[in-house]
């Protein structure tokens, strides 16, 4: 089988990753950056092009066999091992660890490892003498030890146990010496070849979405199953960040790419509830689109089921696996597929027979999260039924109300970027957002933040009516003890009063208050309630106090004109005051008024809740957008976007950051009744001040920013309902439901390449002014910088594709087209000159006028 | 067929006839009265009477006619009686269960019926023996307990509610029913929250298990440890969300009930006069029955802080029946308050999905009740229902949390007060009730009730509620600063017009009522407006406003003015009220002299006699410079409200009535179990 790889295939895999013939693209490091990535890029690309260019069909048979996946049969010895060593009982395993370090010679281990860097080194002489010409022999041994140590960390992670330096070395060299020796006993151009691309692998270069790259597009098990053990020595954040495209890649991709992928994802599964979770929801929405009779029986929905019956417990069991074949100290070769079936196995058998796995304190690992979203999805099933704004708002926050009371324990809001524990939702706040027959809402949920989510322990509850007295932090105790203590307290005594008003409600005294009240801002206009106080406590001193009407009246339309500019409450758009609001005064008005708002760790989060939408398309667009805010980061572009984070929880439900401080430009529109312009002069001040023109910058950098993003993903859809505009002036583009190769209803609107309206360039100062110049030349470095790094962006897509029915794949030309609008084969020149015509042609589109029209009059959008 | 026999037995025997034809149950009753041991010549005689069909009737009138000392010399088979019947209660067969629980309903019933002079340690010795009693008591609580908790037959659960509540009200005053001591040392009070927290079960049983523990709570509560107090005060979140969930129900069914009788109250004008009269009938028994359940929210409400949190919530499951409680056909016999209501809307635990009904919570069911509770307070068990109404009303506005949801911005509902219909005002569009928070409409309730109770039969109790209620929630908005978007104008005029009915029924009112009190309250609500205003008022126009209004109606405060001056300077027990009144009146009259005669030469300058609004307000406005005023104490303080010792006698009352009324309607419902015993039978 291995000799039956055919040549294009091999030769595939070693363009793949550099398809054109600009290469250099696919280079991750950016010439603009430091000299050191220099000397990187000069010590890889050349490899590179070397490597596309001469690769000799005739090397076929020798380098598949060199891959890792030659070790396969071993590897299934040990995985029969691995399930013959799940049956001793922990602590034996335990033993074993510690007899693995007496068992391995570390000094062996290094020599081994030596002798490999050796090898390779002298590989590299004799193969690329103009590398070690430009770069040093020691730029490239420090790089090689760089790599060596490298590789052991997923090892030592599958390991679940403390493993000393030496069985590290061990399994280093299990890992390494496979590749390099295979070259030498065999042609050595074509070892040279292989040896660049493992080169390539090992460097430093060699980056997550690179791998992802590879992992796609090489058609060659062994060096999927490679990359697949790759993925252990990545950050776990780096992982995420692709983990769609993963996931994508094990639901709808062959045996192979399954196999792995699988090993990485329980292995991180039984190291995270949040990550078990994820995985599993977003397998769920992968496998969708499946037809419903292989669904059942594929291979991410049984995954699905395995994640979610919760027997991926973090648990001795893998390491235990590894280490039987590890005793056998000259076990050589431990490749991916050793690694994988072992845990398979031990897997199947735990599912077969759960009770092996029982004997953990915490039964209930993903159960209360998932009745938490449950619950979340639930309340936006039912509200959707209810026909008016305000019905569903009353209604949002009485359902929130009820869970608030049934709110579990250990839950927490996924979108978060901290671990935290929920601990209440503040159910006044939220409200319905702005959607014509869904019924997505926004939540403010109280957290405590917290070290680490699984081990923290879950914070005490506090009783809702303690809100104010459980401001000093002596006063804990949850008032029912007190009671009852109180209470057992009176039963000695002869004649209890049992109706103890006073003391009953005594807690919270409404004298209280008076401390309580933010007396900063208020002393100076609060003679009166400070007289009243006196009036209270001097009531012998019968010295009338006067007061001129005048003064209170004055005081009266003062306090007045001090509260904020905020919307006007309206029934049918109750969001907008809402996200109106600073987020910072939000926050502050919610801590005062919830009962945990006196923990230091007190935290506020808010998330978008959507039933019954899609959101991978979502999802695609912000893992896009992402990509492309980092290359311009990289590229120093100062273009301006917001990626808001998505979560996937099934093919019609999930959530979505919201983005603070952002209201809609329709908002913006019927709540001041000012253009677009005007308002920012409301909000930010006159033109000369340097707060507005701040607002105009940020607003210029984010327009540019969601332009290029406009054209190049080919969003649609956009009227002002879909755009946000912040409190520091930036827009912000929502809702990316139509994409690529859809449109609403394809009624041919908007055919402009983005959405630019004279109200926008007015903002920008006019056509002639200089911040449209801006806006412009922004938007040329910003495209040229997207196209220096094409193949990650659309290397995101891409992957997405597969098996994919979304409507933004429609057709089949949706890849091409969107390379096509990269414009590769443009000069800079020509590209100037591109994005001259788009904006010229997006001002002056009549559609884009025509669309806010028809959405004015459809859905009362303004 | 067996009820044919029954009643004919009980003919048979009322009718002298010599030999009578007897059940053998009835022989077997008559052989435990007899002063041999009936298990003497067959020792299956306790197996064989539980197996037999109880003949409650007999068995009751058979005790009732014993007298005390009778009934001492076969007090060793009552004993023995009681204490198989106890024991029963632990057998598996459900039959003999169910026997056993009527037979101690109907002997606590049958003894205390003769025996009402004697104390309770009689009565315990007659049906238990002293020396036994704690034991029995002991089992007959885990007994029920256990029934009420198990996997049981609903039916069953039924009948061991019903049991309690026979033992609870077997006395016209619960706190001389001594038998309760040993219901308090064997608490039950988990049983019933248990009941009440399984939805399907607080469908059928949740009515008798809120009266029972608004009951319990009631025993004793000022002499001793009432373990029930103190459960039902530490009651924690979920708990008491179930409590509140039947008690909105609760409401809800009563305000169904009404506004079906309303309409048909209206209809009956064409139609005949007598279904006019049995749904009279109808709503005088749901109004008795539901004191209880108001009870039980004021208990609820008075003693557990947790409980005020869920007011607010909403209980969908509940609070939407999807199809309306079919009117119960109107035979005097049946008893409204007992009959369970259907349990098919219980049982669908997804929330029923009715675009046309609001979400609502047990706040506002409750306000929607009291509103439809006060429109008629002639009645004295209408009256008692409208006071606990207001008394639940001060609880909640003396809470913090309470008035911290109450003025919740974010929280807005519409609210559909009842309005009493009446000739001098047009009936106000309801249907475009805005949406707005809470104390809204609350404060229209106030309004409302101060504007429809100015009578004759003036209720006086309720008015200075009323009027504490509006004050402590200013209060709030004072020390909270919350302008509330209200219609405060509304307020004032509903208040001015309550002091002109207060002045101009002086001498009627005066005879019953400490009058000056009320109308100090009333001037001290304007006293917060004058001074305070500027913390709490939404915008400066209502400041203006207010000065408007009380410039307007200038004539009430000079005539109240010259009243209490009045009374204060004749010597007489309303000298030191009325000398109050005429202190808290000095800013309100300093406002009347200082703007008349701005605004005379105002009139007076511009030559126009009568001045449009705006013109006042303009008055007003420019003139505020020149007024001084003077600082009031202790406008903003208030008391407290406390049960004891003020409400406690109106509280021993009401328990009373209810008790009596609990009693009624359980001993004509035990009677006909038969449905219960048909359900057994098939079942083994």
């Amino acid at each position: 089988m291995e000799v039956a790889l055919s040549p294009a295939q091999i030769e595939a895999l070693h363009l793949s990753p550099s398809l054109s013939p600009a290469s250099t693209f696919s280079c991750p490091s950016s010439p603009g950056s430091s000299s050191s990535s220099c000397s990187d890029c000069s010590l890889d690309c050349p490899n590179h092009q070397h490597d596309s260019s001469s690769s000799p069909r005739s090397s076929s048979s020798p380098r598949s066999s060199s891959s890792p996946r030659s070790s396969s049969p071993s590897g299934c010895s040990s995985g029969s091992d691995g399930t013959r060593g799940c049956s001793p009982p922990l602590d034996l395993c335990e033993d074993a660890a510690v007899d693995l370090d007496l068992v391995i010679d570390p000094e062996v281990a290094l020599k081994a490892c030596h002798e490999v860097l050796q090898k390779v080194k002298l590989l590299k002489v004799e193969e690329e003498p103009e590398i070690l010409e430009k770069c040093s022999c020691d730029t490239v041994l420090v790089k090689e030890k760089g790599v060596l140590s490298d590789p052991p960390q997923p090892m030592k992670l599958t390991c679940q146990q403390p493993c000393n330096k030496g069985s590290i070395k061990e399994e280093e060299e299990d890992e390494m010496c496979p590749h390099p020796r295979q070259p030498n006993n065999d042609q050595s151009s074509a070892a040279a070849k292989q040896s660049l691309l493992l080169r390539l692998f090992e460097s430093k270069l060699f980056d997550v979405s690179m791998a992802i790259s590879y992992l796609y597009k090489s058609k060659e098990p062994g060096v999927q199953a490679y990359i697949g053990n790759r993925l252990f020595s990545f950050s776990d954040d780096e992982v995420d960040f692709h983990l769609p495209q993963l996931l994508n890649m094990y639901v709808h991709m062959d045996e192979d790419m399954g196999d792995a992928i699988r090993p990485y994802v329980v292995h991180r599964c039984r190291r995270s509830i949040a990550f078990s979770l994820q995985t599993a929801w977003l397998l769920g929405a992968y496998s969708s689109d499946m037809h419903i009779s292989t669904q059942r029986h594929s291979r991410g929905t049984k995954l699905r089921k395995l994640i979610l019956s919760d027997e991926l417990k973090p648990h001795v069991v893998p390491a235990d696996a590894y280490l039987s074949p590890s005793k056998r100290t000259h076990q050589r070769s431990k490749s991916d597929a050793t690694h994988c079936t072992s845990l398979g196995t031990s897997l199947k058998r735990t599912a077969s027979n759960p009770k092996v796995e029982c004997g953990y304190d915490e039964p209930l690992r993903l159960t209360p999260q998932r009745e938490f979203i449950k619950s979340l999805m639930g309340i936006g099933k039912r509200l959707a039924t209810l026909p008016t704004k305000e019905q569903k708002t009353q209604r949002l926050i009485s359902e929130l109300s009820l869970l608030n009371h049934k709110l579990p324990d250990r839950v927490w809001l996924p979108t978060a970027a901290f671990d935290h524990h929920v601990v209440r939702v503040p159910h006044t706040q939220a409200v319905v957002l702005n959607s014509k027959d869904k019924a997505p809402y926004i939540i403010y949920v109280e957290v405590l933040e917290c070290e680490s989510f699984e081990a923290s322990g879950v914070p005490a509850r506090i009783p809702e009516t303690r809100i104010r007295s459980a401001r000093s932090a002596d006063n804990l105790l949850p008032e029912s003890v007190a009671i009852t203590a109180e209470q057992r307290a009176g039963s000695f005594s002869t004649v209890p009063n049992y109706d103890n008003d006073d003391e009953a409600w005594a807690v919270d005294d409404i004298g209280e208050l008076q401390v309580e009240l933010p007396e900063g801002h208020t002393s100076s206009s609060d003679n009166i309630s400070q007289f009243s106080v006196d009036s209270i406590t001097s009531t012998e001193s019968k010295e009338p106090v006067f007061i001129a009407a005048g003064d209170i009246r004055r005081r009266l339309s003062e306090n007045l004109a001090h509260t904020p500019t905020t919307f006007r409450r309206d029934p049918e758009d109750p969001s907008a005051v809402a996200l109106k609001e600073p987020w910072e005064e939000k926050v502050r008005r919610i801590r005062e008024g919830s009962p945990y708002g006196h923990l230091p760790n007190w935290r506020l989060l808010s998330v978008i809740v959507k039933c019954g939408d899609d959101l991978r398309q979502e999802l695609l667009a912000f893992q896009v957008l992402s990509q492309l805010q980092s290359i311009w980061e990289q590229e120093r572009v100062p273009l301006w976007i917001k990626p808001y984070k998505i979560l996937v929880m099934s093919s019609d439900s999930g959530m979505i950051e919201p983005v603070l401080n952002a209201v809609s430009l329709h908002q913006v529109r019927k709540q001041s009744q000012l253009s677009l312009l005007d308002y920012f002069l409301q909000e930010h001040g006159s033109y000369t001040t340097e707060a507005f023109l701040t607002a105009q910058r940020n607003f210029v950098q984010s327009c540019a920013g969601y332009s290029l993003i406009c054209y190049l993903l080919q969003v649609k859809d956009r009227h002002n309902g879909n755009i946000l505009l912040d409190s520091e002036g930036h827009i912000i583009h929502i809702d990316f439901g139509f994409i690529l190769s859809s449109s609403p209803r394809n009624l041919g609107f908007e055919t402009s390449a983005f959405k630019l309206t004279s109200e926008f360039v007015d903002v920008m100062g006019g056509l002639d002014g200089d911040m449209f110049n801006y806006y412009k030349m922004l938007m040329l470095q910003g495209l040229i910088a997207a196209r220096k790094h094409m193949e990650k962006v659309v290397q995101i897509v891409e992957i997405m594709q597969q098996g994919s029915h979304l409507p933004c794949f429609h057709g089949s030309s949706t890849i091409r087209s969107l390379k096509e609008r990269f414009h590769m084969s443009l000069t800079e020149e020509h590209l100037q000159v591109l994005v001259e015509q788009m904006v010229d042609g997006s001002m002056r589109s009549i559609t884009t006028k025509l669309y806010d029209g028809f959405q004015y009059f459809t859905n009362g959008i303004m | 067929m067996s009820q044919v026999e029954k009643k004919a037995g009980l003919l048979r025997r009322t009718s002298s006839s010599k030999k009578p034809l007897k059940e053998k149950v009835v022989l077997m009753y008559d052989e435990i009265f007899a002063k041999e041991d009936p298990a003497k010549n067959n020792p299956r005689f306790w197996d064989e009477l539980f197996l037999m069909k109880v003949n409650l009737e007999y068995l009751e009138t058979k005790l009732e006619c014993l007298d005390g000392d009778e009934l001492m010399k076969t007090k060793d088979n009552v004993n023995s009686l009681f204490h198989h019947c106890v024991q029963t209660l632990a057998e598996e067969h459900q039959i003999k269960v169910v026997n056993a629980l009527q037979t101690l309903c109907a002997l606590f019933r049958g003894v205390h019926q003769k025996n009402k002079s004697a104390s309770g340690f009689d009565i315990i010795n007659m049906l238990m023996g002293f020396d036994k009693a704690e034991h029995r008591m002991k089992d007959l609580m885990e007994s029920l307990d256990s029934l009420l908790c198990g996997e049981g037959s609903e039916s069953l659960k039924a009948l061991c509610l019903k049991l309690l509540l026979c033992l609870v009200t077997v006395t016209d005053n619960i706190s001389q029913n001594t038998i309760l001591e040993y219901v308090m040392i064997n608490s039950i009070f988990e049983a019933v929250l248990q009941i009440l927290s399984d939805v399907s079960s607080r469908g059928r049983h949740g009515y008798d298990a809120v009266v029972l523990l608004a009951l319990l709570v009631n025993y004793r509560k000022y002499e001793s440890v009432n373990p029930y107090i103190v459960k039902l005060s530490i009651l924690d979140d979920e708990p008491t969300l179930d409590v509140s969930a039947d008690l909105s129900y609760r409401f809800l069914q009563y305000k169904d009930k009404e506004e079906e009788n309303q309409g048909g109250f209206f209809s009956t004008l064409t139609s005949m006069v007598g279904s006019m009269f049995i749904a009279d009938a109808e709503e005088k028994l749901s109004v008795q029955t539901n004191e209880a359940i108001l009870l039980a929210l004021y208990e609820a409400v008075h003693l557990n802080r947790n409980f005020i949190t869920v007011l607010a919530q909403s209980h969908p499951e509940i609070d939407i029946p999807t199809t309306p409680t079919t009117p119960v056909p109107t035979t005097p016999t049946t008893p409204l308050g007992t009959t369970p209501p259907s349990t098919d809307v219980m049982n669908s635990s997804e929330l029923p999905l009715d675009p046309n009904l609001q979400t609502s919570n047990l706040l506002i069911t409750f306000l929607k009740y009291s509103s439809i509770v006060m429109q008629d307070t002639k009645d004295e068990h209408r009256l008692n229902s409208a006071r606990l109404c207001l008394i639940i009303l001060t609880c909640i506005a003396e809470d913090q949390y309470a008035d911290a949801f109450l003025h919740d911005d974010n929280m807005n509902f519409r609210v559909n007060l009842h309005r009493m219909p009446m000739r001098h005002r047009k009936k106000a569009a309801e249907k475009n009730v805005p949406s707005r928070p809470l104390v809204c409409a609350v404060l229209d309730l106030m309004v409302e009730f101060v504007v429809t109770h100015m009578m004759k039969d003036f209720p006086m109790d309720l008015y200075m509620r009323c009027v504490q209620v509006i004050h402590k929630l200013i209060c709030y908005q004072k020390k909270c600063r919350i302008r509330l978007h209200y219609t405060w104008r509304e307020l004032w005029s509903a208040l001015i017009n309550l002091l002109k009915f207060l002045l101009s029924n002086e001498t009627v009112l005066l005879a019953k009522h400490n009058i000056f009190h009320l109308a100090l309250l009333v001037v001290n609500l304007f006293n917060m407006f004058i001074t305070y205003g500027d913390t709490f008022l939404p915008t400066s126009n209502s400041y203006d406003e207010l000065y408007y209004e009380i410039v307007r109606m200038h004539q009430v405060f000079d005539n109240l003015y010259c009243m209490v001056l009045r009374v204060s300077t004749n010597a007489g027990q309303w000298k030191e009220p009325a000398s109050k009144v005429t202190h808290s009146l000095v800013n309100v009259r300093a406002i009347i002299n200082h703007f008349n005669p701005k605004i005379e030469s105002y009139a007076a300058v511009n030559h126009i006699s009568q001045l449009s609004e705006d013109q006042v307000l303009e008055v007003v406005r420019s003139n505020y410079d020149t007024l001084t005023l003077k600082l009031q104490d202790g406008l903003d303080q208030y008391e407290r409200y406390s049960e004891q010792p003020k409400e406690a006698a109106f509280f021993k009352d009401l328990v009373r009535s209810i008790s009596l009324n609990v009693r009624k309607n359980v001993s004509l419902n035990t009677l006909s179990q038969d449905i219960l015993l048909k359900e057994f039978s098939t079942i083994s």
